[in-house]
């Protein structure tokens, strides 16, 4: 077993301390395993964004401690420019961030302030651009704006994959993407998971949460309420509920069907795997 | 269909303008839609096929570059008309941080009417029942930068509501929600339908969303290509999968079971009546 990548021991945060302070985070610990995608998941306001900020420095906990890779990042001596390097972020709708006039240029705009010679930066791009399916080649003297939206959120990703993070962390990233450009990130975050980067992702789409995380961790009014595998997380619908989240469609509609008494598993996750069960019913039916 | 439309969309094309030598692209080509008193259209298609931009003609948002827009008998190009329209034919946005103005809930949803200069006696009255057609009579003196997203989306819906529109033109209002959000926000359009008469043009990608309403629409490169009730949209997954939609996983798994031979019927879109019939 190798150390987890992130962990944070008895986290909180405290927004404005005072009379009119609001805690968003309480007493958060968990634990971020090297190369997993684990996914935050909580209603807006939950506290999801101010603990990922945590990841990388850009809040420093009110109490308690955020380690990355064995590192404090409260330490005085962490150097936070390193650390920003190593986790990288993809905010929300990241597309209304690019400036540049080449898609090069915006992906470069990183290593470029590293200080990286010149031919480290064209390899990063290079590289960081073919990862992202836009091969640099066709795509890297093009304007950014004249990309569709979900090739232009992929340029904003390969502007931080290009700081060779080893956490990637992406806030709600298939918001406002169509079908085909969600299901095309997702294709290319699971690519850059097997390369080894760990993935963190906030999220309340659950659908999204399902295709691609295998670790959910739940966020109620700032505590961490639950965790666990999808299978295990998404069979509760009711407690979901109850915190605002609703369990994606599938494991809802099997929860209805073992309301009606049907012997469906709790660890049915998948459409294959519901299929399957179902056809068999079909069969047994015929048989009798 | 009897009597006249109460949006008719006739021979539209638009243009967005262009900066420089750049070609023009139609985002809207000859598109002909009569939409009813009271219908329930859900109008879809991924990013980019012209959707929005159709849904912006119905209150003068946007008016065509060719073919004409009628909305309740009034050209929307004739600028004179168009408050009159924008009064007939609310609009939601996705974002609704974008669409808050005061700083207290009540205010907000009687700013448009107050900016109308009508009477205190009246506005108070109109922003009653709107806010509780919408179920925000609790939150009346919150702050509305502290309300969630739903309940931000049920603000604007009020404001737009006091106005006593016909119709509501709700542009992807659910995108930026939770998943519970946007259902009770899918909900409450379903309600004010049923409840006053409205009619609604819902513009979503969100497929699981539309199987309710009486006709979807769907467009694809700045035309119309599917029209109908939502049974049958949904008997051509493999049309709706080109059309770069995403099935509902319910949806799809009713289809393959049927396939395989389970008897369900192709009326089941909702997760309610595909588990009723999968459990027969």
């Amino acid at each position: 077993m190798t150390e987890p990548i992130i962990v944070t021991e008895h986290l909180t945060h405290i927004y404005a301390p005072g009379p009119q302070q609001k805690i968003a985070l309480n007493d958060i610990n968990l634990e971020i395993e090297r190369g997993d995608c684990t996914a935050i998941i909580g209603v807006t306001g939950s506290g999801k964004s101010t603990l990922v900020q945590h990841f990388n420095g850009l809040l420093r906990p009110t109490s308690g401690r955020v380690l990355v890779n064995g590192i404090d990042i409260n330490a005085k001596r962490t150097d936070l420019k390193t650390l920003r390097q190593q986790v990288g972020m993809l905010f929300q709708f990241p597309e209304a961030q690019l400036f540049e006039h080449t898609v090069f240029a915006d992906v470069a705009f990183g290593p470029r302030r590293m200080k990286l010679d010149k031919r480290e930066v064209r390899r990063r791009v290079q590289h960081a651009l073919d990862t992202v399916g836009l091969p640099h080649r066709e795509f890297a003297a093009r304007s950014p704006f004249g990309l569709s939206g979900g090739q232009m959120r992929r340029v904003a990703l390969a502007g931080v994959l290009a700081m060779l993070p080893s956490v990637l962390v992406l806030d709600e990233p298939g918001t406002g993407l169509d079908a085909e450009g969600r299901e095309e990130f997702y294709y290319y975050l699971r690519h850059i998971q097997q390369e080894g980067v760990t993935i963190v992702l906030v999220s309340h789409d659950m659908a999204e949460v399902a295709s691609l995380a295998n670790w959910l961790c739940v966020l109620h009014q700032g505590s961490l309420v639950m965790q666990g595998s999808p299978r295990h997380i998404f069979a509760q619908g009711d407690q979901l509920r109850k915190w605002g989240l609703a369990a994606p469609p599938l494991s809802e509609l099997l929860a209805l069907l073992r309301q009606r008494g049907l012997p469906i598993p709790e660890e049915t996750l998948t459409m294959d795997e519901a299929f399957d069960l179902l056809r068999q019913g079909v069969s047994q039916r015929e048989t009798r | 269909m009897n009597g006249s439309p109460f949006i008719d969309i006739q021979h539209v094309s638009y243009a967005y303008p262009q900066e420089g030598r750049e070609q023009p692209v139609l985002a809207l080509q000859d598109v002909s839609l009569r939409i009813q008193p009271g219908e329930y259209v859900a109008l879809l298609g991924h990013n980019g096929s012209g959707k929005s931009t159709l849904a912006r003609h119905c209150n003068a948002l946007l008016t065509p570059t060719g073919g004409r827009v009628l909305v309740d008998g009034m050209d929307t190009s004739d600028t004179r008309q168009q408050r009159a329209i924008r009064d007939r034919v609310g609009m939601i946005f996705q974002n609704p941080d974008n669409q808050i103005i005061a700083t207290v809930v009540e205010d907000d949803v009687a700013w448009a009417l107050t900016m109308r200069g009508l009477p205190a006696q009246l506005i108070r009255q109109r922003v009653e029942e709107a806010m509780e057609a919408v179920g925000i009579t609790s939150l009346r003196e919150r702050a509305p930068q502290q309300l969630s997203g739903g309940q931000k989306q049920r603000v604007a819906i009020a404001g737009m509501l006091a106005l006593r529109p016909q119709g509501i033109v709700a542009d992807e209002a659910t995108a930026q929600l939770d998943p519970l959000s946007r259902q009770e926000i899918v909900a409450l359009l379903h309600q004010l339908h049923e409840r006053f008469g409205l009619t609604i043009i819902q513009v979503t990608h969100f497929l699981e969303e539309a199987a309710l309403v009486q006709r979807i629409v769907i467009m694809e490169q700045g035309q119309i290509v599917m029209e109908g009730p939502p049974a049958s949209m949904f008997a051509d997954l493999e049309r709706l999968r080109q059309l770069k939609l995403a099935i509902p996983e319910p949806i799809a798994l009713a289809a393959r079971l049927r396939d395989a031979g389970l008897p369900i019927s192709w009326d089941a879109l909702t997760i309610e009546s595909i588990a009723g019939e999968i459990a027969r």
